[in-house]
């Protein structure tokens, strides 16, 4: 699941404020809209023969997740994201968290246009670090068409950049990461750690009821890293633990569904939690919400609505966009009898991003206490909250009729 | 005050004409300099505005080898990130037709609008039923059709488009179909070129405009910490081979820069109208001062001092010429804009596409003007001033101080006309002063003034020639102007030195052009020996992107009656400062077929061949002037590949651009700029076929959406002369402007002359003379001052157009022009000049015959 449905982050403002409608038409296949072109302006030629008919390819039972090859980009599905969450130390334990993703959203499959900058896909990009010594919140983003090779994501080999920030797979296994804007940045090795966990079902996940409305989803869920970051002009040589989502599908939420609440958690007790709930327009919560539990031993559980429960304990409104977000949450896991209070390791972690998804939302790191059992478990992890600032991500992820 | 009224004001009222023909003269002089001023500053300025308003917030730009770098350069940019934003950029020119039938050429950018809303302000009419602002992404899904394309208000209202209206563009030699898919507001770009502005998206201008993988530049908006000084030197110093920073003035300045010859040129010339207009100024206050020596006397008498009669005299030459100037304003406004239209054709052709409207009357013209005009004016009045303050009281007002009516050889007439000479001869053989042949013109002035003194000697001599002449073989009549004109030779002097002086001028510009057409004949004749030209229907001038389609070189290349084609290809680059065209062409067919003029070294063929295949270079004698390059030289050209230096193998006669032309061979053009469309085909047929025929064959074979010109090597050779004379239009019409002020003068000073000699005439009546013979009389004053003129007008005009041909020409074209004398042509002119003056003298000779016959003598 679910999980960063970064659809959601490709949502507007609330209510009738933005003009999502372009956007959503934007990541809505050719075919549909090919109706909103007067067809006078193709020119006919290219038209005949270009394969205008291809259509995305739907997320669906029966495909192998292999490694390394699915780390690399999918383009025939219409959106994939590599969303990569950390909380780092330096030497003196001063501590941050750290954000970076990769956004491609396909646009045509198969532009008519033979130039170079003849946008197939849009790639986005949001980084941010949270320094928790000081409590400020660094957050930068960036949009591209592939043009020349300006934003990109390769199919072979892992690599994905937008400008000169870049993720990918070194030829030692591990993943690179580099970005950097004005004077904030980081720069990473990450060791891919355990196991890639598949959620759902062997890697599909469903998103909606109806078929096809799903995504590939993996994780990596403990990743060891080291680096350095560079905080107001400073570098800072850190250590820590990272978690990757890489997913892909074409259409997502449904309708109803109006945003999430996801978790990803790394316990002292050496499991790994991806935990969220989708919410219902109706205020109820949506059946296809769940997650997955990695256990120390490499066992993984698929936790389904009925597993968990999620409770929101305390709230901040963000100064500024008159958000309201919970920023402390109770889990339970009664079957796994896990019992976790989730509290945000600092208030403002909220995103704004005008101009490449248009969503804000809210993603940062957070500290975990409670209880397995009889025995007190600690940890880290990363929270993201959509759909608190805006409309429903379901308008922009939405897969429409349209789609099959 | 009160002195100034009578003295002056009621001599102005009583010789209403004589004032009436002085301000029109300077009205017309400060006119035509305010018309070329406005249309030259307009169509700088409409370049310079466009490109100001277009650049928006683009601090700096990057530029490559010429038209464009390729766009995977790009990615070795990107360090630049730390020094602010970049934007690609695509522009190109398509011409609109539209369902009125009218034209308008549209200035296209092509930008990825993701990176470019922080460079320029595109806001639109609306978007989305209210919003003006859509952002980059709704933006770029308004354009990502390939044939979308967003207009301005202003020319959308100009054709009642509206968003989803089709939009036909001529592009090269294709007609596109697009659509409007928004409009923009009256602000940023769409201000620039009144509304001609178009937006596309990068990719869809890339593709409409046929250069796939190419762009033009990459605008770069600093940050605003950095300074712009220091941001050039840093990126210059890091930027790799082959690409060059600069800012986007620059393009302006290099417009300018083209412009400079053409527009001094033209600034010289509507000099000269000025110049005859302040002789005119001159003429009137010597006659002012000759008619009324009595009355300075009686005013120097009662008391007046020399300074009063200076200033009386200047006061008079300053009201005429304050009131010159005034009309010349409201003139020079009206005027600009047939100058500009007679330039603007010229322009097109020659150099860029010009404004459609004049710059208007502002401020700067009107203190242009009377500071120009006035100042002027009191200068050329000065001398008869001064002579009027030295009038000696008692013998003026005793009628003894008679004024000199007869010859005598001053020192001026004595010793400035060999000083003059010697000047121009000095002048002359001077360099020019960054392109601009400022001794040309003085050495032009020179001669010009060495005329004018030698006019009371001419007079002199031709008068005592005439007596003979006329004593002999004509009628009283003649026999009395000649001895009426020899008698007031200080008087007429003034007048037949301002239109000899002006007939010299049309009749060195006559020689020129017509040399000129000469050679250019010559050369097209040699040069031009294709049988067909095909080339893109939308090119206006050899700067023009325009470039043929495949399609249409295969359907040329195809037919079987074609043995050889040469293709030409080119653009405009960017050679230390100027705009040069750097072409290619293929020398082999070239060599073969072609007949190129080339002008060093001798063995000129064999030394084109060396430069086969080799990075080596044909350049155009005016490249090769302006730069200082001679054959065996090398110059550095920015290619794909970098700098690189080009041997000069041979310099070539030219005559399509003064800017230069640098040619490399087809494959060697191809080695450093990739493969770029041809911008003109030279085909040659198979011996004894008619072009005609294969003309028509290949217009038939070519797609029925082509737009092409074909051009058979007649009908090509006779456009080459049509436009060559459209050039010269506006030159014969400041001429024409020049010589009718002079001719005017000529006039006025009859006028004086009859009112002068009213008890002469009236003696002539008691004594017989009919009223007819009076007129006949004057009228051949006025034409023997014609013929004076012209004669004096033709000689001085063949030396000025010496200097014209071999100084000013050279200096600032680069052209060499065969000196050809058109006899039939001056001729013909000196009669019109000879008709125009006796025409000019029937007033004067109805004002003569009307003076009533002495009552008593």
């Amino acid at each position: 699941m679910l999980r960063r449905v970064p659809g959601g982050r490709f949502a507007p403002g609330r209510g009738p404020r933005a003009g999502l409608r372009p956007l959503v038409r934007s990541l809505m296949p050719p075919w549909s809209r090919i109706r909103l072109l007067p067809a006078a302006v193709l020119v006919p030629c290219l038209l005949a023969g270009a394969g205008w008919a291809e259509t995305w390819r739907q997320a669906r039972p029966g495909y192998r997740l292999q490694f390394p090859r699915d780390h690399a980009s999918h383009p025939e599905y219409r959106i994939e994201w590599w969303y990569y969450t950390g909380n780092l130390a330096d030497s003196s334990s001063r501590r941050f968290g750290f954000q970076l993703t990769f956004f491609r959203a396909g646009v045509r499959t198969r532009p008519e246009n033979p130039s170079h900058w003849a946008v197939r896909d849009l790639f986005m990009a949001h980084l941010a670090l949270s320094d928790l010594q000081t409590g400020r919140f660094h957050f930068a983003e960036r949009l591209n068409r592939a043009g020349p090779g300006w934003a990109g994501a390769s199919t072979r080999t892992y690599r994905v950049w937008n400008e000169s920030w870049e993720a990918g797979l070194g030829s030692d296994g591990r993943h690179r990461l580099r970005a950097r804007d004005g004077d904030f940045g980081i720069d990473l090795e990450l060791e891919p750690g355990r196991q890639p966990l598949l959620h759902g079902q062997a890697g599909l996940s469903q998103k909606g009821a109806r078929e096809g409305n799903a995504s590939h989803y993996y994780s990596l869920t403990r990743m060891p890293t080291r680096g350095s970051i560079r905080v107001d002009g400073r570098d800072f040589e850190i250590a820590g633990l990272s978690w990757m989502d890489h997913e892909f599908g074409t259409s997502f939420l449904e309708p109803e569904q109006i945003g999430w609440d996801w978790f990803a958690i790394q316990l002292d007790s050496g499991q790994d939690l991806m935990l969220f709930q989708l919410r219902r327009s109706d205020g109820r919560l949506d059946p296809h919400s769940g997650g997955t539990l990695l256990e120390a031993s490499g066992q993984s559980h698929a936790l389904g609505r009925s597993d968990f429960t999620m409770e929101p304990v305390r709230t901040w409104q963000s100064p500024h966009s008159g958000a309201r977000y919970p920023i402390q949450w109770r889990l339970s896991l009664p079957g796994r009898k896990l019992s976790l209070t989730v509290t945000a390791a600092q208030p403002d972690q909220e995103l704004r991003t005008p101009r490449s998804t248009r969503v804000t939302y809210w993603e940062g790191a957070v500290v975990v206490t409670g209880t397995r059992g009889a025995d007190p478990v600690t940890g880290r992890g990363y929270l993201e909250m959509t759909g608190y600032a805006g409309r429903p991500m379901s308008d922009v992820f939405r897969g429409g009729s349209g789609d099959q | 005050m009160f002195l100034f009224r009578t003295f002056i004001l009621r001599r102005i009222r009583e010789e209403k004409l004589r004032a009436l023909a002085t301000v029109l003269g300077v009205a017309l002089g400060i006119a035509v300099v305010l018309a070329v001023r406005m249309a030259n500053q307009s169509s700088v300025r409409s370049f310079e505005t466009a490109l100001e308003t277009v650049a928006g917030k683009t601090s700096l730009e990057i530029v490559g080898s010429g038209s464009g770098l390729r766009e995977e350069r790009l990615l070795e940019l990107d360090w630049l990130e730390q020094f602010g934003q970049i934007s690609p950029v695509i522009e190109g020119e398509a011409r609109a037709s539209f369902s009125s039938g009218d034209r308008e050429w549209l200035k296209i950018l092509g930008v990825d609008i993701l990176r470019d809303e922080t460079f320029r302000d595109y806001r639109l009419v609306r978007f989305a039923g209210r919003q003006q602002s859509p952002s980059p992404r709704e933006f770029l899904e308004l354009l990502s059709d390939p044939g979308a394309i967003v207009l301005t208000q202003k020319l959308a209202r100009r054709h009642s488009l509206d968003p989803g209206s089709g939009l036909d563009l001529d592009i090269g030699d294709r007609r596109e179909a697009l659509t409007v898919r928004g409009l923009l507001l009256d602000r940023g770009p769409a201000r620039a070129l009144n509304g001609t502005f178009a937006l596309m998206d990068i990719a869809a201008a890339q593709w409409l405009l046929g250069r796939l993988g190419r762009i033009d530049r990459v605008d770069l908006r600093l940050k605003p910490e950095i300074s712009i000084d220091r941001a050039e030197a840093a990126i210059a110093a890091r930027l790799p081979e082959g690409l060059t920073v600069q800012r986007p003035s620059r393009r302006g300045r290099q417009v300018e820069k083209m412009l400079e010859s053409f527009h001094f040129n033209l600034t010289a010339l509507s000099h000269i109208a000025l110049l005859v207009g302040l002789f005119l100024i001159y003429n009137t206050v010597s006659l002012s001062v000759v008619t009324r020596r009595r009355e300075v006397g009686i005013l120097r008498a009662v008391g007046g001092s020399r300074r009063q009669v200076a200033g009386l005299f200047l006061a008079e030459a300053g009201l005429l010429a304050a009131l010159g100037c005034a009309l010349g304003v409201l003139l020079g406004g009206w005027m600009a804009r047939g100058a500009l239209r007679l330039t603007g054709a010229t322009l097109d052709r020659l150099y860029i596409r010009s404004a459609a409207e004049p710059v208007a009357l502002g401020p700067e013209h009107l203190v242009l003007a009377f500071a120009v005009g006035i100042p002027l004016a009191l200068l050329a009045a000065l001398v008869p001033a001064l002579e009027a303050s030295r009038v000696a009281p008692t013998e003026a007002v005793s009628g003894a101080d008679r004024v000199e009516s007869r010859f005598r050889l001053s020192w001026r007439q004595r010793w400035l006309p060999p000083i003059l000479s010697t000047l121009a001869v000095g002048f002359a053989c001077l360099d020019s002063v960054e392109g601009i042949p400022l001794f040309g013109y003085a050495a032009c002035l020179a001669t010009v003034f060495a005329v004018a003194f030698l006019v009371p000697v001419v007079l002199h001599f031709s008068g005592r020639a005439g007596s003979r002449l006329t004593r002999r073989w004509t009628g009283v009549e003649a026999l009395l102007a000649n001895a009426n004109l020899g008698g007031s030779i200080p008087r007429i002097s003034i007048s037949v030195a301002a239109l000899a002086v002006s007939l010299s001028m049309v009749t060195a510009i006559t020689i020129m052009i017509g040399s000129f057409r000469e050679t250019v004949q010559y050369w097209v004749e040699q040069t031009l020996r294709a049988d067909l030209f095909v080339a893109p229907a939308t090119r206006s001038n050899v700067y023009s992107e325009s470039s043929l389609s495949p399609e249409v070189v295969r359907v040329v290349a195809d037919n079987p009656r074609v043995a050889a084609v040469d293709p030409f290809t080119g653009f405009v680059i960017d050679y230390q400062g100027r705009r040069v065209l750097l072409g290619s062409g293929d020398f082999k067919v070239h060599l073969d077929r072609s007949g190129l003029l080339i002008k060093a070294p001798r063995q000129g063929q064999s030394a084109m061949r060396t430069a086969i295949g080799e990075d080596a270079a044909v350049v155009s004698e005016s490249f090769a002037l302006r730069h200082r390059k001679a054959v065996g030289d090398r110059l550095v050209l920015n290619t794909d590949r970098g700098r690189r230096a080009f041997r000069v193998a041979a310099v070539y006669y030219d005559y399509s651009s003064d800017q230069g032309v640098v040619v490399l061979d087809r494959s060697t053009f191809r080695k450093y700029y990739g493969d770029r469309p041809p911008r003109s085909l030279a085909v040659y047929l198979k011996d004894g076929l008619d072009p005609e025929g294969v003309r028509a064959e290949i217009l038939a074979a070519l797609p029925l959406e082509s737009r092409v010109f074909v051009h058979t090597n007649a009908s090509l050779k006779a456009e080459v002369l049509r436009i060559f004379d459209n050039t010269f239009t506006i030159t014969y019409a400041l001429e024409i402007i020049a010589v009718a002020v002079a001719i005017l003068g000529v006039a006025t000073t009859l006028v004086t002359l009859i009112l002068d000699r009213k008890p002469e005439l009236a003696l002539l009546r008691w004594a017989g003379a009919e009223q007819r013979q009076i007129r006949k009389m004057v009228i051949i004053e006025a034409a023997l001052l014609g013929a004076v003129s012209q004669g004096l007008g033709v000689v001085a005009g063949i030396l000025l157009s010496l200097i014209l041909v071999f100084v000013i020409n050279v200096q600032s074209f680069g052209w060499t022009i065969q000196f050809h004398l058109p006899a039939g042509f001056l001729l013909q002119s000196s009669l019109l000049i000879l008709l125009a003056t006796a025409l000019s003298g029937i007033y004067p000779a109805f004002r003569a015959g009307r003076m009533p016959p002495a009552r008593e003598a």
